[in-house]
């Protein structure tokens, strides 16, 4: 029983709304439209090189392993930085139902050309961050005449975070990049924690440091990173472990895991945050400034302000659990 | 002048681990040229694994094993001294790579897992889920910057230089900027890659795999061998060239062509889908030659009969660069492929540390040729041969880093680069890029690819006379210094149109069918006349010079290659 096949392959004609900008040349970036015949399977990457070989060669945009694996095409489509080349224009034209599409270059990055951006300060915050591994001689051998062993659970500890390439889409959506350009951004703090967390490593202590010296308690936690990964490796998520583990091997003196501890030791004992007092725990004799100015903002509105913060009910509760996750805790340390 | 001591060509595998070699000393200062950014080379794409006879799986495997199934693979075309080495060196460069933090994926017991491989005896390659190519990179990425190797990324090397005796260094453009400018260096090392774009859409490499390491040494006189031999992978995507691995036929994926038959029945009725590459790809390749292909000359590799819960469980990633790619989901339609090439075995000729005739001046990885792979490679060697081959290069060219003393400069060295560059901006304007790059794959893919013979090759040597003396009219429109992309896939397409010629004479010469090479007028291996590598020179009228050189044979006799 043979049946003859006959593919479904579908023609559209779509607007591509493309952002150019040279450096030197143009004033400030601008617009071309690109009329591009869309048929099904063609990617947003395919789309780019069709517009450079037939209509303009000057479009600049970078392209390399055109599988998803490299890094290089990233650019930013209707608002969503993605991977040019793993990017199906038919379904986007469809869902929106409008034939346009705009492509505009990764955002928090210098423009070199047109859908170009210079990533040089992604790689430089990242070499900061010590990304490679210092061997630990308990675990590798000194000598390449014997493997060093580690179990496949020790690698799932980190291995997820493996499949970075290296795309910055993540740092173009970050939150705090957008304000603090000292931020180290959410792919070189994954990366410090991967190594940190690998068994064979001696390094923890400098790179937790160096991930403070970048804005390691800077993070707001607003996931948008974990939402645009290619590799779905979760930046976010490997930055809250790193901040755990700095607070495991002991730095509680800084503001951010003092923040931490505040947050934490409030909810045992009275059943939520202690907010007022929140500047003084984190900032130190610095933080009654804080508090004074909210306080005279507050009054200005005639709300009469409180240091005092209540007990909730059902905190018992809370305090139950805390001590079933220390209890959970000290059996699995044994 | 920048100068280095040891500058490298190329940033995949082959490059890093001879850069971290040579830096590892600390006393030399250590270059990497790149026209990417290093762990965007294409050694990030290899999926499977890399072979090393650990014995982790299979306590019975041993080097030498790993040895004959190199040189079997090869169809004994391969150097045995250069395959004895490299298997024997295996095991050393994998544990160099664990130890510099590599994620190997792990036995029950702690070592480093092992899986099967095509071609393969024994259970040898060693794998970390489906990315160990893209693991390799940035470890050795990683490890560069611990060392302080220096990356120039997005520069494009175009010429070497060398004084007839030694090597001299590069010049290079500064993509970012447009500049030209020569770097000295007392050792060079090419590490560039293959050049599977010669046949521009039907392959399954990266847009950038375009031979200019092997391009610019024939350019400079070096010696190029073996360059006829292209390996085919039978499953790449219509659109797109990109591999669907053989994981989906063993899966239990059918091979159908336009008309729904199961049509390997009548090429391999007992292996069927699971017959070697070349085979599978040699039935593809007739099944749309006489009219059975689909719209776009392409069959159609069906899994839906193993159903949705098989395909999600066992063939994810298949699922998704599918979906991703092509566009078509496999769990409710068939999947269009077409042959695609792969890998190039040939390169620039070296000897086991990687040297070339030209003191100092080194090439290592797909784009030399010492050869290890001889007309065939076998999976899992591919990711071997840079580790293995990075690493004697590096070291060799460290020790003669040391021992040399940087040599004086040509005459403004920078004149060949200038004028090649400013032909290209002056050209006569009636020839694209995109026109002659899309014709030269259409006339390899035809003429020189899966199936070769005679009549073809002649016509495919006339099409690519043709071709060159379109791309001298070529001219780039874009006129900007900074990013210019035009410029610089007009410098590559260059590049692969001299290589293209090599493949085109070396395949017209070569009177058998061997490895990949299948001549449908010489349908046999020949081992009385063609036990030999093709090395070509560039001639006087910049046409390639052949000559033939012996195949090292220090244990196992030529014998039938079957599976």
């Amino acid at each position: 029983m043979t049946e003859k096949i006959t593919p479904k392959r579908e023609k559209l004609l779509a607007n591509l709304r493309v952002q150019r900008y040279t450096p030197g040349k143009d004033r400030a970036p601008y617009f071309d439209n690109f009329k591009v015949e869309v048929e099904t399977g063609m990617t947003v990457l395919e789309a780019l090189r069709y517009i450079k070989d037939t209509q303009d060669g000057s479009l600049t945009f970078r392209a390399f392993c055109r599988s998803a694996i490299c890094g290089s095409c990233t650019v930013v489509v209707n608002g969503n930085p993605v991977l040019a080349c793993s990017t199906q224009l038919m379904p986007i034209l469809k869902d929106f139902g409008k034939a346009s599409v705009t492509i505009t270059p990764l955002q928090r990055l210098p423009i070199l050309r047109d859908l170009v951006v210079d990533i040089d300060p992604v790689i430089e915050k990242l070499a900061k961050m010590h990304p490679y591994l210092m061997e630990n001689r308990d675990r590798i051998p000194e000598t390449l005449e014997q493997e060093s062993l580690m179990s496949q659970k020790e690698l799932s500890e980190f291995n997820y975070i493996t499949d970075c390439i290296l795309c910055s889409a993540c740092f173009s959506a970050c939150s705090t990049v957008k304000v603090d350009d000292n931020y180290a951004g959410p792919l070189t703090i994954a990366k410090a924690y991967r190594y940190s967390v690998d068994a064979r490593d001696s390094f923890r202590g400098m790179r937790i440091q160096a991930a403070m010296d970048q804005g390691l308690w800077s993070c707001v936690q607003c996931r948008k990173c974990i939402n645009v990964c290619p590799k779905d490796t979760r930046p976010a998520d490997s930055i809250r472990h790193m901040r755990r583990i700095a607070i495991d091997d002991g730095i509680h003196d800084t503001p951010g895991s003092r923040r931490a501890k505040a947050y934490t030791d409030d909810v045992e004992k009275i059943g939520q945050v202690n907010k007022p007092m929140l500047p003084v725990i984190v900032h130190g004799t610095k933080g009654w400034a804080a508090i004074e100015a909210a306080e005279a903002a507050l009054a200005k509105h005639g709300l009469e302000p409180t240091r005092q913060v209540c007990t909730l009910p059902g905190q018992e509760g809370a305090a139950k659990i805390y001590a079933k996750v220390r209890e959970i805790e000290k059996k699995e340390k044994a | 002048m920048l100068t280095y001591d040891v500058l490298i060509v190329g940033s995949g595998g082959a490059g890093l681990y001879a850069a971290l070699k040579s830096r590892m000393e600390e006393d030399l200062q250590v270059a990497v040229l790149t026209k990417v950014y290093p762990t965007r080379s294409h050694t990030g794409a290899a999926q499977g694994g890399v072979n090393a006879a650990l014995a982790n799986k299979d306590a019975t495997d041993t080097w030498q094993d790993h040895w004959f199934d190199t040189v079997k693979g090869s169809d004994y075309l391969a150097d045995q001294d250069a395959a004895e080495l490299m298997c024997r060196e295996a095991p050393e460069v994998i544990r160099e790579m664990e130890h510099w933090g590599c994620p190997f994926d792990r036995t029950e017991e702690g070592k480093i897992a092992q899986r099967p491989f095509g071609g393969a005896s024994k259970i040898r390659a060693c794998y970390a889920a489906d990315k160990i190519g893209h693991v390799m990179l940035h470890t050795l990425y990683e490890q560069g910057i611990r060392r302080g190797v220096n990356y120039f990324n997005e520069w494009m090397t175009l010429s070497l230089l060398h004084d007839g005796q030694r090597c001299l260094g590069v010049n290079a453009l500064d993509i970012r900027s447009g500049k030209l400018q020569t770097i000295q260096a007392k050792a060079v090392i090419l590490a560039t890659g293959g050049y599977g774009r010669v046949y521009w859409n039907r392959t399954s490499n990266a847009y950038g795999n375009t031979g200019d390491g092997v391009a610019l040494a024939y350019r400079a006189g070096l010696p190029l061998k073996d360059i006829e031999f292209v390996q085919f992978h039978p499953t790449g995507l219509r659109r797109t060239g990109i591999l669907m691995s053989e994981g989906a036929r063993g899966e239990g994926g059918y091979l159908l062509n336009a008309l729904g038959e199961r049509f390997m029945s009548r090429y391999a009725p007992e292996k069927m889908e699971l017959g070697p590459r070349d085979m599978v790809s040699r039935a593809i390749e007739t099944e749309v030659r006489e009219g059975r292909g689909g719209p776009d000359g392409e069959v159609f590799l069906d899994l839906v009969h193993l159903g949705k819960e098989r395909i999600l469980e066992r063939l994810p990633q298949i699922r998704e660069l599918c979906c991703g790619f092509e566009g078509v989901d496999p769990l409710e339609e068939p999947i269009p492929i077409k042959p695609t090439a792969h890998y190039s075995m040939g390169g620039i000729s070296t000897d086991i540390n990687g040297l070339t005739p030209i003191e100092g001046v080194y090439a290592a990885g797909e784009s030399g040729c010492v050869s290890v792979h001889g007309a065939n490679r076998l999976g899992g060697n591919s990711l071997l041969d840079i580790l293995v081959f990075g690493r004697r290069a590096g070291n060799h060219a460290t020790e003669y880093a040391r021992q040399t003393d940087i040599q004086p400069m040509l005459q403004n060295p920078l004149a060949p680069a200038e004028t090649c560059i400013k032909a290209l901006m002056d050209g006569e304007s009636s020839e694209t890029i995109a026109d002659i790059r899309r014709d030269l794959g259409n006339l390899m893919a035809k003429k020189a690819g899966i199936y070769r013979n005679a009549a073809d090759l002649t016509e495919g040597q006339a099409g690519l006379a043709e071709l060159k003396a379109r791309y001298k009219r070529l001219k780039i429109k874009d006129k900007s210094q900074a990013f210019n992309t035009e410029l610089t896939t007009a410098l590559e397409l260059g590049n692969l149109l001299d290589l293209a010629e090599i493949v085109v004479e070396g395949a017209l010469v070569r009177q058998e069918s061997r490895g990949s090479h299948y001549r449908e007028d010489f349908p046999q291996r020949n081992d009385k006349d063609w036990l030999v590598h093709t090395v070509a020179t560039r001639g006087r009228d910049e046409r390639p010079v052949l000559h033939f050189e012996p195949v090292k044979i220090t244990q196992f006799q030529p014998e039938a290659r079957t599976y």
